[in-house]
């Protein structure tokens, strides 16, 4: 049970914020009950809406003086419930998002942690640089979340995930004090203490500002779409390109159920017949890419694919990535509800991963459908559920537990860049001893000796069973 | 006089042969009696995890000794138990197919380049003499190289970690796969600690593969800011390999000699791969942001010239340093720093040395580097001081005070007992 708002506490908080930086009316707190991950609910009792550092510093102030807890939110995105409340004060960043600094020579920005992402990639697309981490997600998470979960996306194949692009953070710690961790530079004097801040979950304080790191954009690309009659196939054909030593921007895959979601939403050409479908895209120097490519559609094609498309022009490129950024959403087409899972298996493992999910899918018999990020092996069943009928839910849950569990059967592991929020917290034994788990919680306690920051997420308690059969919170049965 | 003269040490001694054997407990040799009091040499990482307990019980100070070198640099006094990786060198788990690896941590990176290269894949983290350099003290000390610009450092490849921590405790973090966000991130807590929170006896990368061809683009300037104006029109135009500029003394020392080097100050040094088309292209994309004074070596010519970069002599000097500032900044702090040097030039890092100074001049350098580091917003940390210019340095800059009570904390978290490489981090950690 939440513990109940002083009052006075309230009050404390209401006078340092303007007016419309505290939402406490029921019907408005109830946007706040989840996020993606909606099978799990809780409304906050507070939603705190700052619009700086000293505001969140003087907030925390207040909340650390009467041993409050308190949840990080960004734009509510996340899909393992990072930002479900199991605290009572949520303090959201979607005021703080300003572009502070732009240094096109350094390849550098600095941002408050509620610029949404891809305001960063447009903010600086006129100095012909990017920023790469691009979640499907992007038009609407924030930075701040991106940290927090250490999001990748589908460019993230060559580019790597949001800790290899974070330089510096300034982070307000659970007792209000600010702390700026790295910088503009390279690498940090001492203790890389970013690295630890990006990923913790929000698990460490409130992220308010960073410094991020922006490349150059590639001179061209080449955008492939193979198209296979077995999912098989094309996991092989990914395998095959990965040992080839070519490194593509991203190779995405869909199969067809959700072949068949986004041509009824995006009116994309692709055959509803088709098993599945990479999107192979390489980018690079014109000089060497139609060598690339060529070699890449052989490739592809000796591994099965029956036909294979290059974008014809950057309409087009646009549209299939539309497509496949989209392509969760387009799912609503198919269920009243859906649960999204992320897991990762070595790459040549795919295959396995893929027969395995096909019988999990028959065993409880749900849909289950795959849009992911291949060439990385982070895979995304989406399974197809309706939550009026509580032994779907039920079924639904267990077969998500299934699929991480066969991930970590085949040399995997829980979660590739959506965070084990409250969704896998019961798994993490299956990957990690009580020793690793200690540890972990030592580095947290560095930060928030209290636990008030976004309590109840990442590391289970000692002693917690592994499988947990059905939701434990305020769930939607 | 050898460290084994002295009794209290072979009480020392004595007690870790009965936990391991004689085999496995030897003398500090001639350079290392500055490190360490006695020498471990365990065979399993069982027997290194007994090893750290009994320090714990003891309350004895311990160090793994990676190469041995770094140690050297930045102790003061010796531990009492210097701990040598050498024979937990197996490759646990190398999956080419995956572009993935999982090593022991004596391994050195030369041996596991030499292993992966006949995958055409490797370990891009080209840290000075990697023959020399174990996994763990790559990690231990965040060594990098000249590949740092196009394939990140240890930071961005290590994809799984196990090290021994507080009274012996077995700690994994990360996995075998490219992607993970299972969990905290330990290994970023890990890379550059400098063994002071622990022991890191295992870890996993994720391997790259070697590019089809390489060549090297040399040109010489007469001027610093002109060598890194071409510098970052060469990295805006081409997606460069590396990007190094180095001062005259190093140039001269090339293999070859390029003919550039001879009446130029300074030369710059980049690094082309791809197939044969992506590096023609680039070459003539390098040619145009730099001017006509170019030659481009291939093949042995090529790799010798990386090789000279790669192992920087700023180490084997009397004082040498590694500045890190905002990449724009590079050029205006070298060009005052009256040094030698070898820089990796867009970003923003350069090894600073002098050789036969007096340790008063040694000491005024340190002194200047730092500050011009200091004013350019970034750090300076001291990597080589002989004997005769050590004392009184501090090797280690010091982070913000908010950063640095977070890392005290981490430190008294992670190592209770203060037994790891104590005393000798920064902040005196
Ligand atoms: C359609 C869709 C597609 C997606 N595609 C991808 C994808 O391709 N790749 C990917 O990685 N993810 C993807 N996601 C997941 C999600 O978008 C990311 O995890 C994103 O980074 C969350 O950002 P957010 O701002 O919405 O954070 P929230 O959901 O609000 O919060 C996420 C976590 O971050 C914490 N947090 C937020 N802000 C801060 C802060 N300032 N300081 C400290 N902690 C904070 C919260 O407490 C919570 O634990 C997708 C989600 C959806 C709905």
């Amino acid at each position: 049970m939440q513990k109940q708002i002083d009052p006075r506490v309230m009050a404390e908080l209401r006078e340092i914020l303007d007016p419309a930086g505290v939402v406490s009316r029921p019907g408005e707190l109830n946007v706040y009950e989840c996020d993606g991950w909606t099978i799990e609910k809780s409304v906050p009792q507070l939603l705190l809406r700052p619009r700086s550092t000293a505001e969140v510093s003087a907030l925390l102030r207040v909340l650390h003086r009467h041993n409050l807890p308190f949840v990080p939110r960004g734009a509510g995105t996340g899909l393992s419930g990072g930002c479900l409340p199991l605290a009572p004060v949520m303090i959201c960043t979607s005021r703080m998002n300003r572009i502070l600094a732009i240094d096109a020579r350094n390849r550098r920005i600095e941002v408050e942690s509620g610029v949404v992402n891809l305001n960063v990639s447009a903010a600086v697309k006129g100095a012909g640089l990017f920023y790469a981490p691009d979640p499907s997600s992007q038009a609407a998470c924030t930075i701040g979340g991106n940290i927090a979960e250490n999001s990748g996306g589908p460019h993230t194949l060559k580019y790597g995930v949001t800790t290899n692009h974070v330089l510096g953070v300034e982070i307000v710690l659970p007792d209000g004090e600010v702390v700026e961790l790295g910088g503009s530079i390279e690498e940090p004097c001492g203790y890389d203490l970013v690295g630890a801040v990006v990923g913790a979950e929000g698990t460490m304080g409130i992220v308010t500002r960073a410094t991020l790191r922006l490349l150059r954009e590639p001179e061209t690309h080449r955008t492939l779409l193979a198209i296979f009659d077995q999912v098989e196939a094309a996991t092989r054909a990914v395998s095959a390109i990965v040992a080839s030593g070519i490194i593509p921007g991203a190779i995405e895959m869909i199969d067809h159920l959700i072949i068949r979601a986004v041509v009824d939403a995006f009116h994309v050409e692709l055959p509803l017949a088709a098993g599945a479908v990479l999107i192979i895209e390489l980018d690079g120097l014109g000089a060497g890419i139609d060598e690339q490519a060529g070699r890449v559609t052989e490739m592809v094609r000796a591994s099965g694919a029956s036909e294979v498309r290059l974008a014809r022009d950057e309409a087009e490129r646009a549209l299939l990535w539309k497509a496949r950024k989209r392509a969760f959403g387009a799912v609503g087409r198919l269920a009243p509800n859906y649960a999204t899972h992320d897991g990762v298996v070595p790459r040549t493992r795919l295959p396995e991963i893929l027969q395995r999910i096909t019988r999990i899918s028959q065993s409880h018999q749900l849909s289950i459908g795959n849009v992911f990020h291949a060439g990385d092996g982070n895979i995304h069943p989406i399974v197809l559920y309706d939550e009026r009928d509580p032994d779907q839910v039920r079924r639904a849950i267990a077969a998500g537990h299934d699929i991480l569990k066969a991930c970590v059967e085949l040399g995997g592991s829980l979660s590739g860049e959506h965070g084990i929020g409250v969704e896998k917290i019961n798994q993490m034994p299956l990957v990690f001893t009580p020793e690793d788990l200690a540890a972990m919680v030592e580095l947290r306690h560095v930060f928030d000796p209290d636990e008030r920051s976004n309590p109840g997420k990442v590391i289970p308690q000692p002693g917690a069973c592994v499988e947990v059969a059905a939701p434990r919170r305020q769930a939607a049965l | 006089m050898t460290a084994a003269g002295l009794p209290h040490e072979s009480r020392l001694s004595d007690a870790f042969v009965s936990l391991l054997g004689r085999e496995c407990v030897r003398d500090a040799r001639a350079d290392e009696i500055g490190v360490a009091r006695v020498i471990v040499e365990p065979a399993t990482i069982g027997e290194i995890a007994e090893v750290v307990q009994k320090c714990a019980r003891d309350r004895l100070t311990l160090a793994p000794l990676g190469g041995g070198r770094i140690l050297a640099q930045i102790r003061r006094e010796p531990v009492s138990v210097g701990l040598a990786l050498r024979r937990c060198a197996r490759v646990v788990a190398y999956e080419p197919e995956d572009l993935t690896v999982a090593v022991e941590a004596g391994l050195t990176v030369g041996q596991l380049n030499e292993l992966a290269g006949g995958k055409g894949q490797r370990l891009a983290v080209d840290p000075p003499l990697p023959e020399r350099t174990t996994i763990g003290s790559l990690i231990a000390a965040a060594r990098s190289g000249p590949l740092r610009l196009s394939e990140g450092t240890v930071r961005d490849l290590l994809i799984g970690i196990k090290y021994i921590g507080r009274e012996g405790r077995v700690v994994n973090a990360g996995g075998r796969v490219v992607k993970n966000v299972t969990g905290y991130d330990l290994m970023k807590v890990m890379t550059g600690s400098y063994g002071t929170l622990g022991v890191i006896v295992e870890a996993a990368f994720k391997m790259r593969p070697v590019p089809a061809n390489y060549t090297v683009a040399l040109a010489g300037f007469a001027r610093l800011e002109e060598a890194f104006d071409a510098a970052f029109r060469s990295s805006h135009g081409a997606p460069l390999l590396h990007c190094e500029i180095v001062s005259r003394r190093i140039g001269l020392a090339l293999p070859g000699s390029p003919a550039s080097a001879n009446d130029r100050r300074f030369l710059l040094i980049a690094g082309l791969g791809g197939t044969r088309a992506e590096v023609d292209y680039q070459l003539t994309q390098i040619r145009g942001a730099v001017g006509t004074l170019i030659e481009a070596l291939d093949g042995a010519a090529a790799e010798a010239v990386y090789h000279a970069i790669r192992d920087c002599p700023a180490a084997e000097a009397t004082i040498g340093a590694r500045i890190v500032v905002a990449p724009s900044a590079l050029a205006g702090a070298l060009e005052a720093a009256g040094a030698e040097f070898c820089a990796h030039a867009v970003s923003g890092i350069a090894q600073l040395f002098l050789d036969d100074v007096d340790e008063q001049a040694a000491h005024e350098a340190v002194a200047r580097w730092r500050a011009l580091a200091h004013r350019a917003g970034g750090h300076l940390t001291v990597v080589a001081a002989r004997d005769s210019v050590r004392a009184g340095l501090s090797m280690f800059d010091e982070p913000g005070a908010g950063a640095l009570a977070l890392m005290r904390r981490l430190k008294a978290a992670f190592d209770p007992s203060n037994i790891f490489n104590p005393g000798c981090y920064v902040g005196g950690i």
